[in-house]
């Protein structure tokens, strides 16, 4: 504090300035999202409007309405709406939830692994690979799934019995739910290592050491100790995975199946090699039918779906993380 | 200086780009172009002879999507011209010009394991409508077991020439998987015994195209007008094409060098 007023005023105002530029940065990303929210649901309005609750709903076959209100006369007041969403609902919710469990599991074992029991040059390797996998765009898994996984699924492991029982339904060429799910858990898996990894390290030392000297093993005091303290950040990992997942569109449309269709939990294994389509591979699919006005509404209504059900994801974590508060060392 | 600097430096680099950008424009007009995956192989071979016969006198830049999407972006002005591989549809919006620049061959295709000798409507009709679900019902196939279909999504140009030409009013089965590119289509038959999808014909290499009608489905036989399955290219501008468009769409439409480059797997128009 020898430095004269002059000088500390000057870095006051320096500060100030910084401030007021950075406020209005994020005051404009703020207005950017408000005025993106209204501008997908004022697009979405009238297929939400023309179906009410039947939108979220069963009912005959998704494609046909699709390609019916693509079809849609030119007169504005005979336009078709007609749209029954559950398949697609319903493979979105299935797609996600279950990479998303798989890559938790998946990853928390991963991490203690890394954290705890690898050698330190096994561990000083597997982290920046885990890093650059994190990173790669989703298209090369993608075409990857589709040039080696797809046919692999649809020549050796689907059997020609299979195929039989469901073919006057569906056709299993190979693009499948199981495809799909595979190479979503191969892509959030690496995101949720890496933050858990950092979690787990951050955990202090002296905690589950604390726990080794009273006897327990070490797993033991890694899963009651460590796993416990790093729950806030295990569930921004999943929040952060489960969005990357919904958000999913070029890869899950390539290998999914690329067909509205829901995928039943009766028909037992064959129910893995049933093709479903999510809301975003569906937006992807569509895409070049927005000149057709219904349809275009349509697809912004899907986008609407998805806008809401991310909002409700970050709520959903971040009330998770307020309720695990107290157990934790950190206070996000 | 009482201006906060993160604002100068982005008002000086906004400022830059502005500048930048018509300075660009004026040396060079730029022809850009959306649309249907079928047409951009021929665009593609066409503006590339195009500028070596006009001495470098554009830029173009060619974008992909599906025939509405060209459609939809020269109506609203996004691009110069669409490419459209779909005749005019009463439901576009108006004042859009269609200007035929070839024709093509939709060709049916198996994978090369199961090379079907011929097929005739009825055929089309009874698999793509989902009626004949297995190989061993269809004759000459070398294959046994479910038939897998790929078709197109609606906004495809190839989609909609499919079910004019070979469809009718046949309904394609509702379980059949829907792809977004003939070159997608190419890839799942090439991996797939058991497929069966349709294509451009320029996308029908490491397929087998299958004969429609007893009639080959090759650019000889799409020329002399036997082979039945042929639909018409278009490029698409808002009002008249002008300017550089101008140029090069008339270039396409009367230029002898064009027509060999059509020529090469499409149909000239003359």
């Amino acid at each position: 504090m020898t430095a004269g007023g002059a000088d500390a005023g000057q870095a006051d105002r320096t500060d100030r300035r910084v401030e007021l530029a950075l406020g209005a940065l994020s005051a404009a990303v703020l207005l950017l999202i408000a005025f993106m929210i209204v501008f997908v649901f004022s697009k979405a309005w009238p297929s939400f409007s023309h179906n009410g609750l039947a939108w979220f709903g069963p009912g005959g076959n998704v494609d046909e309405q699709l390609t019916n209100i693509f079809n849609s006369p030119a007169d504005p007041s005979k336009y078709v709406y007609t749209l029954h969403a559950w398949p697609l609902l319903y493979a979105t919710a299935l797609i996600t939830g279950v990479s998303v469990l798989l890559a938790t599991a998946i990853s928390l074992l991963s991490a203690m692994f890394i954290v705890e029991f690898a050698p330190a040059w096994i561990a000083r390797i597997l982290q920046p690979v885990v890093r650059l996998l994190a990173a790669v765009p989703s298209v090369i898994y993608g075409l990857i799934a589709l040039l080696v996984l797809v046919p692999f699924v649809g020549n050796h492991v689907i059997s020609d019995a299979e195929k039989e029982s469901v073919q006057f339904v569906i056709q299993l060429d190979g693009t499948s739910v199981l495809v799909g799910v595979l190479v979503l858990t191969v892509m959030i898996t690496p995101i949720m290592v890496a933050i858990v990894t950092d979690a787990l390290r951050s955990v202090p030392r002296g905690w589950t050491e604390g726990a080794a000297a009273l006897g327990v093993n070490r797993f033991r005091a890694l899963r009651t100790v460590g796993l416990r303290a790093a729950r806030p950040a295990i569930v921004a990992a999943a929040v952060l995975a489960t969005a990357r997942a919904l958000g999913e569109a070029i890869m899950l449309s390539m290998v999914s199946g690329s067909l509205g269709f829901a995928p039943n939990p009766l028909d037992g294994v064959t129910f893995f090699f049933e093709p479903a389509r999510t809301l975003a591979a569906t937006i992807v699919d569509h895409a070049d039918e927005l000149s057709v006005k219904p349809s275009g509404q349509t697809i912004y209504a899907f986008a609407a779906v998805l806008l809401i059900s991310s909002a409700f994801l970050s709520f959903a974590g971040w009330a998770a993380r307020r309720s695990m508060r107290k157990y934790t060392l950190q206070a996000r | 200086m009482n201006f906060p600097r993160p604002l100068a430096v982005i008002a000086a680099l906004a400022l830059g780009i502005s500048l930048l950008a018509p300075a660009g424009a004026v040396a060079k007009p730029t022809i850009t172009m959306s649309g249907s995956t079928s047409v951009a192989p021929l665009a593609s071979l066409l503006a590339r002879k195009y500028l070596q016969a006009c001495g470098h006198c554009v830029n173009f830049k060619l974008l992909q999507g599906g025939s509405d999407i060209g459609v939809a972006d020269a109506a609203a002005g996004r691009v110069t011209i669409g490419n459209s591989s779909r005749d005019p549809k009463p439901s576009d919006p108006g004042g859009l010009v269609f200007t035929k620049i070839a024709r093509d061959a939709v060709c049916i295709i198996t994978n090369n394991a199961n090379p079907i000798p011929t097929i005739d409507q009825a055929g089309v009709q009874a698999i793509f409508g989902g009626s004949v679900r297995t190989w061993s019902s269809v004759p000459g196939a070398g294959q046994r077991g479910t038939i897998d279909i790929s078709v197109r999504t609606p906004g495809s140009g190839t989609q909609d020439a499919f079910q004019r030409i070979f469809m009718g009013t046949t309904k394609v089965f509702g379980g059949a998987s829907q792809k977004t590119s003939n070159g997608l289509i190419q890839q799942v038959v090439k991996s797939d015994p058991a497929a069966i999808g349709y294509v451009s014909l320029f996308f029908t290499q490491g397929v087998h195209a299958v004969p429609y009608k007893g009639v080959p489905c090759t650019l000889r036989n799409a020329k002399s007008g036997q082979y039945g399955g042929s639909r018409n290219f278009y490029m698409v501008t808002r009002g008249a094409p002008k300017g550089a468009a101008k140029a090069w769409i008339s270039w396409i439409t009367h230029s002898a060098a064009a027509a060999t480059v059509i020529g090469t797997d499409w149909v000239p128009l003359h």
